[in-house]
């Protein structure tokens, strides 16, 4: 081993605190991108295969009904693959517990071997599917405990049925469980699907002979658009409900939206640790060359170049890079298959397949690499300036210069003395301060992000049942209605108010854009919604146009007195061209509203309602559990309690941001008091032999660390407040719209965990102030 | 004022073991002006740490101005030197940060004092110094004679019983050199006592009595006239 290389040994060793702490900020850099990456593309080829397994449909088609014959048709268009029809129908299931809601959505599974949607029986795979029994879907079953062999009690247009479990099944097309849009989080125990055979569901539901829903292949994908416009043709006269591409289907959407989200981090994070840990490497580095004046000096008297002395400094920065890779990038790899298998299990994909992408290794040593020579070259860039001579001389002291703060003598001479010490020792290195402030304030500003996100979760939930939507339950009807079975309702429920709903989904189309969402017809004097609009103004449905969300318009591309069509499904009715009287907040789901009249005239029929709002105190459930014609009653209550449950693994992703963030501002200040005690040796020195103890020193220091802290958490606000606006864009969905409503808690409580992780940082490097040889420093140079 | 009784001090350099003071003894009473001489290695640097209570010794007995000292621990030993001994190093040892007035200051800031007389004593002692006119200039803007007389003003301005004085003159040039020994030796004569270290034996001759110090262990002691 080269001389060089051991004293390469002897400085690591030397600086192990402050090495290991970068190295720590290396492979954790490392890890998140090595295993951020590798879950992401083996989730999504595990999610690919799985398609291919279970041929999953291009395009899910829901219609108001197509004769069984009418299908063979349909396989004569152009680009039409393969077809399957299904009849699919959300019904209340009986439970145990009365008084708790469970919804079941039954879909038929043809008599022949399904071609399209294949199950993935997990168990009770020769099973045959006749009137009496049905196929679970995995995590409804799971949530429920229900095996082979239990009973399942649907209730069908007010009659219980029972059917008996044959077999659990997963499926391609439910990978993440949820209701509909509206549903914020999959809540498996209360929500099901039961695959049943097409005779039962035919005949419990009326639709002998017929589907209302399609599955369907096409021949090439990049032909999507003509081929829909060719079913739209072919279909109009079945009057299609929604036709939904697999790109902006319920699971997959949800699905492909965190595994962006995933792999969104896995590039963020990586990069803002590597820039932290750059900036601690080039200032430590600074400063051991600062301390190896006299020995560089030397070597260049004996005839070693800049260059192999500068190596000499960058190795012990690859070093670093070196080690931190490696425990990264391992840690990475070892951890990526347990982690997609969490993935897995979280999203219900059956087969998963750890790979090792070497493509990833090699970029993460490529962006390691990068990070820590830059940064080891412009931390030993002074040896350039170092000559033998001057070397032997003891340093000159730093000039101390007056700083502005001086020059306003009414105010400096306010200052206390020991602040004046703080202050002006700040204002030393200003670079450097500079640096470490934007270190740190990157690390506070990584810890306002989870807590933004679960104060967002509560403030939606607040928002959406609180203010913009007053009612304590909605109801479903099977089938649309006479707006009279309102008074029919009202002798049956004791609610204070009651109003009449009609929904539907429509398609909206601005030009070439089109979203297909529920228009929520409502009575114009409504009491149990209120509208605000992108101001937070107040506003009341018009008689002619209708409102639209602020999500619905960003996908629109359309403002407020804007003209969209809507495509209406209904047969013997046109498509009408509307006006956006005003865009309005809504974060939960995405629909437009009308007034309920105008609905009526035109885009259904007159007196026509789907559904009904209420404010009740009443048992309301209760009293409806066995009344015809109503498909679902939901109470605000039930959804907040589910709401609440999901919020608590939130805080697991909140732990482990904070961490995150912690590391960082215990590194940076870790170091950053480790650099300053060694820079500083003399003059705490001198103050420990003018009486001053050690307790007065690392008083000094930690004054010091909170300035910084302070000033790097007002810097941190406004890129805390940054990084939370970029997650509400990346992360807003048609789903959900994240509020921007930055709530102080958020800043107070990620001001609380930094402080927390500099305290900890502080406390590390007391050791080095209290081991500190003052006597040896004294007679080191010249002050 | 000073009184050693049998010191020593051994360092150990993995097995081999240094004795930097070897069984030594020593008196110095109030109002004398000492110099403890020696070459490189002889032990007067460590002899200095013991007497400045930097250091606490390995064996042997220590009693300042009256108190055991040897057996005190690190806080304590930072009280004796804040309110007992006035250093002046060879290499000033000023805060670059700070202005003289400053410097002069911080003694007093640990002793709790009140910052209004803080100001006027710091001030008064730059004044005896002869730097009356230089309170807010900072070190790099004083000359090297005028920063060792700050740390003269420094080490005098909490009026301690002792000035220990570690090669105060070495970084000087001649002319500065002699303005800090006149210096000292008028402190003397308005009643500091005071210790000199010193390997010049020029410079020793200027103290009162002098003390020669060769292997850790004391080879002569003498007054001067």
């Amino acid at each position: 081993m080269k001389k060089l290389d051991i004293r390469l040994l002897r400085m690591i060793k030397h600086s192990k605190g402050q090495f290991i702490s970068v190295v720590v900020i290396v492979a954790v850099a490392l890890l998140i991108y090595m295993l951020f990456n590798v879950t992401s593309i083996n989730i999504r080829s595990a999610v690919d295969n799985y398609y291919a397994l279970t041929n999953l449909n291009d395009i899910h088609i829901q219609l108001v009904k197509i004769p069984k014959g009418a299908l063979s048709e349909l396989l004569t268009i152009e680009g039409v693959k393969t077809v399957q029809g299904r009849v699919s129908f959300d019904v209340p299931l009986q439970v145990e517990n009365k008084d708790e809601r469970v919804n079941i959505r039954l879909i038929s599974i043809p008599p022949d071997e399904e071609k399209i949607n294949i199950l993935y029986r997990l168990s009770g795979k020769r099973a045959k599917l006749g009137i009496d029994n049905a196929f679970l879907l995995e995590q409804f079953a799971k949530a429920r405990n229900i095996g082979p062999g239990d009973k399942l009690s649907p209730k069908i247009n007010g009659r219980v049925h029972e059917l008996s479990v044959s077999g659990i099944a997963a499926s391609s097309e439910f990978i993440y469980l949820m209701e509909n849009e509206q549903a914020i989080m999959p809540v498996p125990e209360k929500f099901g699907v039961a695959f049943v055979s097409e005779e039962f569901a035919q005949s419990v539901s009326g639709y002998g002979g017929s589907y209302n829903e399609l599955l369907v292949i096409v021949e090439d994908e990049s032909k999507m658009d003509d081929v829909i416009d060719r079913l739209e043709k072919k279909l109009d006269k079945y009057g299609v409900k929604r036709m939904i591409e697999r790109k902006d289907q319920l699971s997959h959407n949800v699905l492909i939206q965190k595994m962006d989200g995933v792999e969104k981090m896995a590039t963020i994070l990586p990069v803002m640790f590597l820039s932290v840990g750059a900036i601690i490497i080039s200032i430590m580095l600074s400063r051991i060359v600062q301390n190896d004046r006299m020995a560089i000096g030397v070597l260049k008297a004996l005839g070693y170049s800049n260059l192999s002395i500068m190596s000499h400094y960058t190795k012990y920065v690859l070093a670093i890079g070196m080690i931190g890779s490696f425990i990264g990038i391992t840690g990475g790899l070892l951890l990526a298959g347990p982690f997609s298998q969490l993935f897995a299990v979280y999203f219900n994909i059956p087969l998963i397949r750890i790979g090792i992408y070497y493509g990833f290794i090699i970029s993460a040593l490529i962006l390691t690499s990068v990070f820590c020579i830059l940064s080891g070259l412009i931390g030993a860039r002074s040896v350039l300036r170092i000559m033998p001579a001057d070397s032997m001389r003891p340093e000159a002291p730093k000039s101390g210069k007056r700083i502005l703060l001086e020059r306003i003598v009414f105010l400096w001479r306010r200052v206390a003395f020991s602040w004046k010490m703080v202050i002006r020792n700040i204002m030393r290195n200003k670079r450097r301060f500079a640096f470490l402030v934007l270190g740190l304030a990157l690390a506070y500003a990584i810890n306002t992000v989870p807590l933004f996100e679960a104060e967002a979760f509560t403030d939606i939930f607040e928002l959406q049942f609180g203010q913009y939507q007053k009612m304590d339950y909605t109801i479903e009807f099977s089938r649309p209605m006479n707006k009279q079975v309102i008074k029919d309702l009202s002798h049956l429920i004791d609610a204070s108010i009651m109003e009449p709903e009609l929904k539907f989904p429509f398609e909206l189309k601005n030009g070439w854009r089109e979203k297909t969402t529920g228009v929520i017809g409502l009575p114009r004097s409504t009491r149990l919604y209120e509208f605000r609009n992108s101001q937070d103004v107040k506003v009341t449905l018009p008689e002619k146009g209708f409102f639209i969300t602020e999500a619905l318009s960003k996908t629109l591309q359309v403002k407020k007195g804007d003209r969209i069509t809507i495509k209406n499904f209904v047969p013997g009715k046109d498509d009408i061209v509307i006006t956006v009287s005003d865009v309005i907040k809504q974060y939960l789901g995405a629909n437009a509203y009308m007034d309920i009249e105008a609905m009526q005239e035109l885009l259904a029929d007159q007196q026509m309602i789907t559904g009904v709002s209420m404010k009740s105190q009443d048992e309301v459930k209760e009293k409806l559990k066995d009344v015809y014609n109503i498909s679902a009653v939901n109470s605000v209550a039930d959804m907040k309690n589910s709401f609440m449950e999901y919020l608590d693994t939130m805080y697991v992703a909140i732990v482990f941001y904070l961490v995150f963030g912690g590391i960082l501002g215990f590194a940076i200040i870790y170091n950053a008091t480790i650099i300053g005690i060694a820079e500083r040796n003399m003059e705490f020195a001198s103050l420990r032999v003018m009486g001053f103890d050690k307790k007065d020193i690392f008083r000094m220091v930690n004054r010091e660390n909170f300035v910084m802290t302070f000033i790097a958490i007002l810097v941190g606000m406004p890129i805390g407040l940054g990084m939370i606006n970029g997650i509400i864009n990346a992360f807003s969905t048609d789903i959900i719209t994240f509020p921007k409503i930055i709530a102080p808690s958020i800043f107070i409580n990620a001001a609380a965990a930094t402080i927390f992780f500099v305290v900890i940082a502080q406390l590390a490097a007391r050791r080095k102030i209290y081991t500190m040889n003052f006597i040896d420093a004294l007679k080191s140079r010249i002050s | 004022m000073i009184h050693i009784e049998d010191m020593c001090k051994v360092y150990r350099m993995g097995d081999i073991e240094v004795r930097a003071l070897d069984h030594v003894s020593l008196r110095v009473d109030a109002h004398e002006f000492v110099a403890v001489v020696g070459p490189s290695g002889s032990g007067k640097s460590t002899l200095m740490n013991m007497i400045g209570c930097l250091d606490t010794p390995t064996s042997g007995r220590y009693l300042l101005d009256g108190m055991e000292v040897s057996s005190m621990n690190d806080n304590q030993l930072a009280d004796i030197r804040n309110f007992k001994i006035g250093f002046i190093f060879q290499g000033f040892n000023l805060l670059q940060k700070l202005n003289a007035l400053e410097n002069v200051e911080l003694p007093l800031i640990y002793q709790g004092i009140h910052a209004r007389e803080r100001m006027e004593r710091a001030a008064e002692a730059l004044e005896l110094v002869g730097l009356g006119d230089r309170l807010f200039h900072r070190p790099s803007e004083l000359s090297g004679g005028q920063q060792q007389r700050v740390a003269i003003a420094r080490a005098l301005v909490s009026k301690p019983p002792i000035i220990l004085a570690d090669e105060p003159t070495g970084n000087l040039d001649t002319k500065s050199g002699a303005d800090i020994m006149r210096m000292l030796k008028e402190l003397h004569v308005k009643g500091n006592t005071i210790v000199l270290i010193t390997h010049d034996k020029e410079v020793a001759m200027q103290a009162k009595r002098m003390i020669r110090i060769q292997d850790g262990k004391i080879c002569d002691d003498r007054a001067v006239v």
